[in-house]
């Protein structure tokens, strides 16, 4: 009752109303994403049993005979396990230069690895590792651990790292007396608290810090490697995946990085040959050297793309290279010294089971991962070398091998089935019926051959090898297709999508987009009943444009093309609004330059999208690094250096006057000048920071102070923020030029806003801030150019749809031209260290979300005042304020229902696509990106309404 | 279409004022010459030089441009404003100035939009741009002039009065927004040869105009059917 008095009075536009109808659109946006996205990123339900050692009996696949022979589920077949975590290892990093079409300056670095393996006499392997995105850091030490497929909900975790509470291959070492050390990556200590034996954890969230994780993993890795008193060394080096985020992969550093990890690695296989006599410490140690994903060339990571998922395992083992077991699927190729190296392939899935089964320790309950043949096979003690003797032909080695081989995978179907029916059982949706059937019946073949086989037992041993051979053959085979068919249906329907929520938070959503079509017709409803505008409902054509546009861009978001080209799908809208509006520039015989400079300035940013989209874009060294290979001038020169460093300063320059000059001639309340005057200050701060940091000057022994600057202006800009709040409350009423009032404070805002904004954004901040200027202006000046062609005869609707279209329009564009993209691997977590060096998850966050939206979204919002106090002309009116507002709430509820169509296309793709190949690499970022910015897009119109309005 | 049936409706009583009336049948025979020549230029591509569109656009679009700008400039320079105090080789020369000159904003404005830029680019681009400068300018210079006016009324009021703004206005709008509407299938990763630059959207610019002349004929005999009303 109360709402629908709220609705009927004809008292809308005071602060009260505006705020709250924000805050309910908000509550809605925020009650239909929670529901959409429960039911959309589910986890996988997590299952809390744990394997033991004596589950096995169960399994038909246990010779009673051999319990109480000290072996748990398969024999142990090697003592001792060095396993040396390279994060962020691309393949081409270890695979020889020759494998690839080019050779790139960081390939060939690990040059021990190579040797190693192209040795006659050394059992050393290295293994294309694929994977599953995400391939953050902490998901795939969770996927490597327990051998399952951790899903998409857990990204969200990767910054404050909780323990792992499934079974896990750590879990089953520790509690089948294995001794564990770590040390390295402290992300491992959260994950496993209590499990370790010793560990020497070093803090992994500083990227800019190249050394201190490697030098101290490095420093306590020799001497534990004499000690006796483990079984398993981990060591999780960073260094390559912190050079690759700050410095991307073709740069010194990274070079250099591998070059320590090759001598590194050199000296490791030193101490492990030199200890691998029989009886030694190291006689039966396997060595293993491993990425936890890939990279991209940007040295970012999380997708699903080749680049990311693509690692490598290198494996090695001190005794003799085993036989050929023709199971493997070895690739070789000559290196360019022409030795021959050979390389194999693992999936990550497999292994927690492999490792699992050579040290002989029970399967992780949630693994469903299959013993790797090849890995498997490095393992002394998988070849029985007792049999030797018993049989007279040549192949016995082999074929006992291969026994061997059934048996452990015997196990390991029976452990992977066993989880898949307890799964199903106990999860709310397991998997389907048929697949379960489908599953089960392939399993029970793989079975029932093998048992047939184990009863002919005794004629089994007279037949002729290779009969067997094939025999065994057939039975892997069999086995590796169940397991592979269990893989491949875990990884497609692994996540569960609970479509009855999604439909309800999908319904929400549209409720909020019908709320908004209301809640703008009945404003313009009640302006034009106070006389102020004729018109009446027609829609121009512009307005019909502006639509058309916005539809078009929220469609394009169904296609998975359209979403990786989102930047250049912008500029062109942007630009095709822009030649529109030149045509009724010249149809008005005005403001010619004005649609000309806003056509260049598009181009202008149409390029920097494309840098952004080139995914290169992204650091500091933009100027010097693209605008010098544009422009074919040596990177080196001297003077070429100079100007790339004057110009952002120039740019500030231009800001720190256009902004001294647009509150010079006005009246000004002095919290508005206090702030004004804060900003020019916190800009000379930026200017003094960048020369600093600059080459040019050599500062060594200031630059440690280097961190105060931008911390200043923090505080500067938070102070700001708190004084215009402040001012609100105790605003001095002034009726003769209000509309000047609104004005200032905006730029006041803005101005607030923006010294942080540019700080975090690096030297490209200045251009951008220029352009986003300049963008706005033009944009402010060219509307209602296709009013005053029609004699002024529409609606406001009609008057504010194109120039908000634009504005979006253009703040999307400057999203993607400030080198962002919607995935994890687009976001600048550098940025969130300017000033700090230590990690802490808000105030990091926060520093990362304004520099990620900064341009994008807090600037164009509170910006959209100017809007309308420009075309603002309203004099017949007796309350011209009010009129005021309810056009600038109009002005609000379209900028956020732009924002809220494309978010509900959004929505509508994941569900379409959420069985896509891409969904987790491409859609679910983009979805999460998308859904992050309408709610700070409403949070921010809430808090400009409750800012500006009176 | 519907907005242009409306003004006509309008316009039927004001006369056409200084431009040379012309039938619906004329109107046909310049429109069919006009494709007759695209396709002219299709032909020899395909037979003579054994090249298409897809697999070497450059020369294909030099080919095509090369084949139409001759015709459309002769054609139209016979329908020039103002034939007393305008000769027909001075019409010609207009239109020659015009093809650069139109070939230049054609280029800025796909620039605008997106179309690369590059060295590599060049020649194709060009290419592009002369030929969208044959479909869009070249007919108004070569009947305009520099009459600014007329100018402004077809390409921004879009107000085209007589039988003769029709037959320049709407091809060359049909033009530009074909070609507008011939970019969208070049991000898709179809992974197509004809989804490069710019051998789409020149698709997307032909069709558009073929499309524009259609309606610009049936416009000229509905006009004719009023008349007689």
């Amino acid at each position: 009752m109360d709402l629908f008095e709220q609705w009927r009075s004809e008292n809308w536009g005071g602060r009260k109303w505006a705020v709250s109808i924000f805050l309910l659109i908000l509550l809605l946006h925020c009650v239909a994403i929670l529901l959409f996205t429960s039911g959309f990123l589910l986890t996988r339900t997590e299952l809390s049993q744990f394997s033991q050692c004596s589950d096995v009996f169960e399994s038909p696949c246990f010779d009673r005979n051999e319990i109480g022979l000290g072996k748990c589920w398969t024999k142990p077949a090697v003592d001792r396990v060095v396993i040396i975590v390279l994060d962020a290892l691309r393949f081409d990093f270890v695979a020889p230069s020759t494998f690839f079409e080019e050779k790139k300056p960081w390939m060939d670095k690990l040059q021990v690895l190579h040797n190693l393996t192209s040795q006659s006499g050394s059992s050393a392997k290295i293994f294309k590792a694929i994977a599953d995105p995400p391939t953050t850091s902490l998901q795939r030490m969770k996927g490597l651990t327990t051998g399952g497929l951790p899903t998409f909900i857990d990204v969200g975790n990767s910054f404050g790292a909780p323990a792992i509470v499934e079974d896990n291959l750590i879990h089953q070492l520790v509690q089948n007396g294995k001794r564990v050390v770590m040390m390295g990556d402290d992300t491992w200590l959260q994950c496993f608290p209590h499990h370790f034996n010793k560990s020497y954890p070093f803090p992994s969230f500083n990227v800019k810090d190249l050394d201190t994780v490697d030098n101290g993993c490095t420093d306590h890795l020799f001497p534990t490697l004499y000690e006796k008193e483990w079984e398993v060394l981990i060591a999780h080096y960073l260094g390559v995946d912190h050079a690759g985020h700050i410095f991307g992969v073709d740069s010194t550093p990274m070079i250099e990085k591998l070059e320590q990890y090759n001598n590194i690695l050199e000296k490791v296989v030193d101490v492990l040959v030199s200890q691998s006599g029989p009886g030694d410490l190291h006689e039966n140690t396997l060595l293993l050297v491993m990425g936890d994903h890939g990279q991209t060339l940007n040295g970012d990571h999380g997708g699903g793309s080749p680049e990311e998922v693509e690692t490598s395992i290198f494996a090695m083992s001190m005794q003799p290279p085993p036989v050929s077991t023709e199971l493997d699927t070895s690739y070789c190729k000559l290196d360019t010294a022409g030795r021959k190296v050979c390389v194999d392939f693992i999936e990550q899935l497999d292994f927690a089971a492999t490792l699992s089964a050579l040290l002989g320790v029970p399967f992780p309950y949630g693994s469903i991962g299959r013993i790797n043949p090849v890995l498997y096979a490095l393992g002394p003690g998988t070849w029985n070398r007792e049999c030797h003797n018993e049989g007279n032909c040549q192949q016995t080695d082999k074929e006992a091998w291969l026994r061997n081989y059934v048996d452990a995978l015997c196990i390991n179907s029976w452990q992977v089935k066993k989880y898949i029916d307890v799964y199903s059982a106990s999860s709310v949706i397991g998997f389907s019926k048929e697949d379960l059937l489908q599953v089960a019946e392939m399993y029970n073949q793989a079975e029932k051959s093998n048992f047939d086989k184990l009863n002919d037992s005794v004629q089994y041993e007279v037949e002729s090898c290779h009969s067997s051979v094939t025999d065994l053959k057939r039975q892997i085979d069999l086995y590796d297709k169940f397991l592979a068919t269990v893989a491949e249906l875990a990884r497609t329907k692994w996540t569960e999508f609970n479509l009855e929520i999604m439909a309800i938070g999908f319904g929400f959503m549209l409720t909020s987009i019908v709320i908004h079509f209301l809640v703008i017709k009945r404003l313009e409803n009640l302006q034009q009943a106070s006389h102020v505008f004729e018109g009446g409902y027609k829609m121009s054509s512009n307005a019909i444009f502006a639509s058309l546009f916005v539809a078009i861009r929220a469609c394009s978001v169904l296609s998975n093309s359209y979403i990786l080209e989102e930047g250049k799908v912008a500029a062109f809208l942007l630009a095709t609004t822009a030649i529109l509006c030149l045509r009724y520039s010249i149809l008005n015989k005005e403001k010619l330059t004005e649609a000309i400079s806003f056509i260049m300035l598009i181009c202008i940013l149409r390029f920097t999208i494309e840098l952004g989209l080139s995914k290169q874009a992204t650091n500091s060294t933009l100027l010097t690094v693209h605008l010098s290979r544009i422009l074919h001038i040596d990177k080196d020169s001297s003077v070429w250096k100079y100007i790339a460093e004057i110009m952002p300063t120039l740019a500030l320059t231009i800001l720190t006057y256009l902004l001294h000059k647009s509150t010079a001639h006005r009246y000004c309340q002095s919290i508005t000048k206090y702030v004004v005057k804060g900003t020019i200050f916190s800009y000379m701060l930026i200017g003094v920071h960048w020369i600093l940091k600059s080459d040019l000057i050599n500062v060594s022994d200031i630059s440690i102070k280097a961190d105060i600057i931008p911390r200043m202006i923090y505080a500067i800009g938070f102070v700001q923020l708190v004084s215009l709040a402040l001012g609100q409350l105790i605003r001095e009423e002034n009726l003769s030029d209000w509309k000047d009032g609104i004005v200032l404070d905006t730029v006041a805002m803005l101005s607030a806003w923006s010294s942080t904004v540019i700080i975090l954004s690096g030297k490209q901040g200045a251009f951008v801030a220029l352009a986003s200027i300049a963008g706005g202006w033009l944009i402010v000046r060219l509307q209602g150019l296709e009013q005053k062609a029609n004699n002024g005869k529409s609606g406001i609707i009609s008057l504010y749809s194109s120039p908000v279209t634009q504005w979006s329009l253009l703040a999307a564009c400057l999203f993607f031209g400030t080198g962002h993209w919607c995935a994890f691997d687009g976001l600048r977590y550098a940025a969130a260290f300017i000033g700090f060096d230590e990690f802490n998850l808000i105030r990091q966050a926060i520093l990362l979300t304004i520099e990620t939206f900064g341009f994008s979204l807090i600037l164009p919002i509170f910006g959209l005042p100017l809007l309308v106090t420009y075309s603002y002309h309203c004099t017949r009116s007796k309350q011209p304020k009010r009129l005021f507002f309810m056009q600038l709430s109009q002005v609000f509820l379209m900028y956020g229902l732009v924002t809220s169509i494309t978010v509900t296309f959004t929505i509508i793709c994941v569900t379409i696509q959420r069985r896509h190949l891409m969904v987790w690499g491409l859609f679910a970022p983009k979805f999460v990106f998308d859904v992050v910015g309408l709610i700070l897009t409403d949070f921010f119109i809430c808090v400009a309404s409750l800012y500006i309005f009176e | 279409m519907e907005k242009a049936k409306e003004k006509l409706s309008k316009m039927s009583t004001s006369s056409a004022g200084t431009v040379l009336p012309i039938s619906s049948l004329y109107t046909f025979f310049l429109h069919t010459v006009c494709s007759l020549g695209l396709a002219l230029a299709f032909w020899v591509a395909h037979n003579v030089y054994s090249i298409n569109l897809v697999d070497i656009p450059n020369q294909t679009l030099r080919l095509i441009w090369v084949t139409e700008a001759p015709i459309v400039i002769l054609l139209f320079s016979g329908f020039r404003q103002h034939p007393n105090q305008c000769s027909y080789m001075k019409a010609v020369g207009r239109g020659l100035l015009g093809l650069p000159a139109g070939a230049i904003i054609n280029a800025l404005g796909a620039i605008a939009l997106g179309a690369p830029v590059g060295i590599r680019h060049f020649s194709k681009t060009a290419n592009w741009s002369i030929l969208m400068s044959v479909f869009t300018i070249v007919p108004a210079a070569c009947v305009f002039g520099s009459s600014w006016t007329d100018w402004q009324r077809l390409f921004a009021h879009t107000k085209p009065k007589g039988p003769i703004d029709f037959l320049i206005c709407l091809p060359a709008h049909g033009a530009v927004i074909g070609a507008w509407f011939g970019a969208w299938p070049m991000p898709l990763d179809w992974e197509r040869p004809w989804q490069e630059w710019p051998i789409c959207v020149s698709f997307g610019a032909m069709a558009g105009y073929l499309v524009g002349m259609v309606a610009s004929f049936v416009i000229s005999v509905f006009q004719k059917h009023l008349k007689k009303e």
